[in-house]
């Protein structure tokens, strides 16, 4: 515990720097408001409830379009790993789609479907979708055969090699690729918002800062980088739950 | 004696997406007993592993007959289990688990999984070990864990490929004094794929010398010691020395011959 | 036969989809404004190459792209050799790396437009944002796995705490540098194309932009093939590099090492 707050140390001289070089003069109010004033507008902002709105509007976007992903995603990938066929069907729609950067598609799903909840679904689903794809064929793919071998030899049928050997085996890619994924989600989700909505943290940012109010989009900056990393942090302590036995993990 | 597993005429062709098929094994013929040991030597690359892996199942034959008990060899066997060099452990699974792992599968009732467990984790001195994952665990542990895992659903046949290869000399020599004195206890039929002659001649009560690619056997050689000459702790005995001697002459030609080829 | 046939499958799955496609364009089940049909596209993607107004939003995209990928390099490899070496900078940059390399950076669009305006720098200093971590972080770990021995055998022939980072540190961690090279510059490509969508100024992400605005299917389809096309491209030139930059360099010496 005491190390974790060590760790924390340089983050609060990065704040220290920032409220002293405002406060000082050093760097105007309309280019960097002090912390204190940022942090005062954030409170206000998440007790007036204008925050919480965007926010819960932002987090059942990214919720949506991210598991739906996964939900496809992992028994696409390993369905493509077990069945060849499927493999050879799929395998150049992704190499395909592999390189299309994935903001790009933002303006054509706005076509399709508007700029509500469903563009930002569409968007993140894609998105997310190909990292999670790919690492759970990877994974599935690159399982030890010696390991798919033991299991027959101690009398585990074909069809049940998937679920006994296949999917634990490559659990820690498929959940790496999850991983990455996640941080994906939450860029398509700002980029999406900032470019056209009437909802979100991303709108909220624009709105804000093309209005002047700059001390409360500092506040709206902060929340959605602290998001991110929350996300992140939450979801890797999960991961290192699954992962006790695997040697990267386990530590 | 009987025969256990009989090989006629073996052929193992691996096919190639471009260029020639690779040739393993071409016309091996074998005799097992029931209840020996027998240990498989030869140069690397000369298919021994193959062999195994036709009599476990894993792979078909491309000509020739295999046969365990009288019949063919067709998919994986009941009766065959196997141990790997590097152990094949389920990584996500603890000791118990990976010991467990076969009995669930053959539904064996609940209680005489644990009670199976239990003996084969006290036995292969795995006890204190039994919520530790594998890589939490040396070499040795580990091909312990393999073995116990292995004899807990008590196959007929024992095949080992390598098995104390990737341990270091001191796990090594202990592992195999025990494995000498498991199956003098409970009699399998055992075939042992090995690199190291001494370690063969030690172990088996015959060794059989394969030829250099495509392997077939090139001399069966009686290696049964005396008493005295299996407690001498460094593997010394003169008696020992001279039997491998005898072995490693064959394998040398052996080795050379591939060494010419340029494997 | 069927080898053929398993050469060909990968191929007909794209064709059959791109035919499916042109059929159900031609035959009006959807309007050209909710999805241009693929000669459309294709014809419009000539047409641009011809204008040369496509040559200029490319080559701004990729000026902004390579600067900033440029500087962040420049920032992230030194940064991260001390990071890997000089426990100092450990100490107060690992934190700032674990909260940044994870939190969508994306939204400092908004504080950069604050402090650059509009045109080209708010740009390349957002793409050097997010260029700057995956190098910081493959290079912070390489220098950090730099095997001990050979440092100490450095330090022995009389070489200097800064130059070892230079001459030994740096050459031992090239290939995780690399590494993380081969991740950033698309991203930097990507970044510099998605502030374009957002602050306009020319270049593809512009181009797409005006072209939604005006209800140009076409030529928002046509933008994203370019840039698919280009992002492809980069990825291909940065694995090839990285091939001949490594090729002398890891398999001959690194690994003997």
């Amino acid at each position: 515990m005491g190390g974790r707050l060590w760790r924390g140390v340089p983050l609060l001289v990065l704040a220290l720097l920032w409220e002293g070089l405002t406060r000082g003069g050093l760097l105007p109010p309309e280019v960097l408001p002090p912390l204190d004033r940022v942090l005062e507008r954030w409170a206000a902002f998440w007790w007036g409830g204008d925050l919480l709105p965007h926010l819960v509007t932002s987090l059942w976007r990214e919720a949506t379009g991210f598991s739906l992903s996964v939900a496809v995603g992992v028994p696409l990938g390993i369905g493509m790993a077990w069945v060849p066929r499927l493999r050879r069907a799929c395998e150049p729609l992704l190499a395909l789609s592999y390189p299309v950067p994935k903001q790009a598609l933002i303006p054509v799903f706005m076509l399709w479907l508007g700029i509500g909840h469903a563009s930002k679904i569409a968007v993140i689903f894609v998105g997310c979708l190909i990292p999670v794809v790919i690492s759970s064929l990877n994974g599935a793919r690159g399982v030890d055969p010696y390991l798919l071998w033991s299991a027959t030899n101690l009398g585990t049928p074909r069809h049940r090699l998937l679920w006994r050997v296949i999917v634990p085996a490559a659990l820690p890619d498929i959940l790496g690729g999850i991983r990455m994924a996640l941080s994906i989600s939450f860029i398509l989700l700002v980029t999406s918002e900032i470019l056209a909505a009437r909802a979100g943290l991303g709108y909220l940012c624009f709105f804000l800062g093309e209005s002047g109010a700059y001390e409360e989009m500092f506040a709206v900056v902060l929340t959605v980088v602290l998001l991110g990393f929350g996300a992140d942090r939450l979801y890797v302590q999960g991961m290192r739950r699954l992962l006790v036995w695997h040697l990267e993990e386990g530590r | 004696m009987a025969v256990k597993i009989e090989a006629r005429g073996l052929y193992k062709v691996y096919p190639r997406d471009k260029g020639e098929a690779v040739p393993a094994l071409a016309g091996l013929d074998l005799q097992v007993y029931e209840n020996e040991f027998l240990a498989i030597v030869g140069p690397s690359g000369c298919g021994k592993s193959t062999l195994l892996y036709l009599m476990a199942g894993f792979l078909d034959a491309t000509a020739g007959e295999l046969l365990l008990d009288g019949r063919p060899i067709r998919g994986p066997q009941r009766d065959c289990g196997i141990v790997f060099q590097h152990f094949a452990l389920f990584p996500w699974k603890t000791v118990k688990g990976n010991i467990l792992y076969g009995l669930e599968e053959r539904k064996v009732p609940r209680a005489e999984r644990e009670r199976l467990a239990r003996h084969y984790i006290a036995q292969m001195k795995l006890t204190g070990f039994e919520n530790s994952y594998p890589h939490q665990l040396s070499g040795g542990m580990k091909q312990r864990v393999a073995i116990a895992r292995t004899l807990a659903l008590d196959p007929a046949v024992l095949l080992m490929d390598e098995p104390f290869g990737a341990l270091d000399a001191q796990t090594r020599r202990l592992m195999q004094e025990e494995l000498l004195a498991l199956w003098e206890r409970k009699k399998k039929t055992v075939v042992f794929v090995t690199h190291d002659v001494r370690e063969a001649v030690y172990l088996a009560d015959r060794v059989a010398v394969m030829t250099a690619r495509p392997g077939r056997i090139k001399a069966i050689v009686d290696t049964r010691l005396s008493a005295a000459a299996r407690r001498h702790e460094l593997l010394e005995s003169e008696e020992l020395v001279a039997k491998a001697n005898a072995v490693w002459a064959l394998v040398r030609e052996e080795v050379e011959k591939s060494a010419a080829l340029g494997e | 036969m069927r080898r053929l046939w398993r050469g060909l499958s990968p191929a007909a799955t794209v064709y059959g989809l791109l035919l499916a496609w042109e059929g159900v364009c031609r035959a009006g089940l959807v309007t050209p404004f909710l999805l241009p049909a693929p000669s459309a596209i294709a014809w419009r993607l000539g047409q641009q190459l011809l204008a040369g107004d496509l040559a200029w939003h490319l080559a701004l995209s990729l000026y902004r792209t390579l600067v900033s990928f440029a500087l962040a390099l420049l920032i992230a490899v030194p940064l991260g050799l001390a990071m890997g070496r000089v426990r100092g900078v450990r100490w107060f940059c690992e934190p700032l790396l674990a909260v940044g390399f994870p939190a969508p950076k994306i939204v400092f669009v908004q504080v950069f437009m604050l402090w650059f305006g509009l045109h080209e720098l708010p740009k390349i200093a957002m793409a050097t944002l997010e260029g700057i971590f995956p190098i910081l972080s493959a290079t912070y770990l390489g220098a950090l796995g730099v095997d001990r021995s050979l440092l100490w055998s450095a330090r022995n022939l009389g070489t200097g705490e800064v130059r070892l980072l230079w001459k030994v540190v740096l050459p031992a961690a090239l290939p995780q540098v690399l590494n993380g090279a081969q991740i950033a510059l698309p991203i930097c490509f990507i970044v510099v194309f998605v502030t374009e969508m957002l602050l306009g100024g020319g270049g593809l992400g512009d181009a797409m932009m005006l072209a939604q605005r005006f209800a140009d299917s076409r030529g928002v389809f046509a933008g994203i093939v370019t840039v698919s096309l280009l992002g492809y491209g980069t990825m291909r030139v940065v694995a090839w590099t990285r091939r001949l930059l490594l090729h002398w360099h890891v398999e001959t010496q690194v690994r003997q090492l």
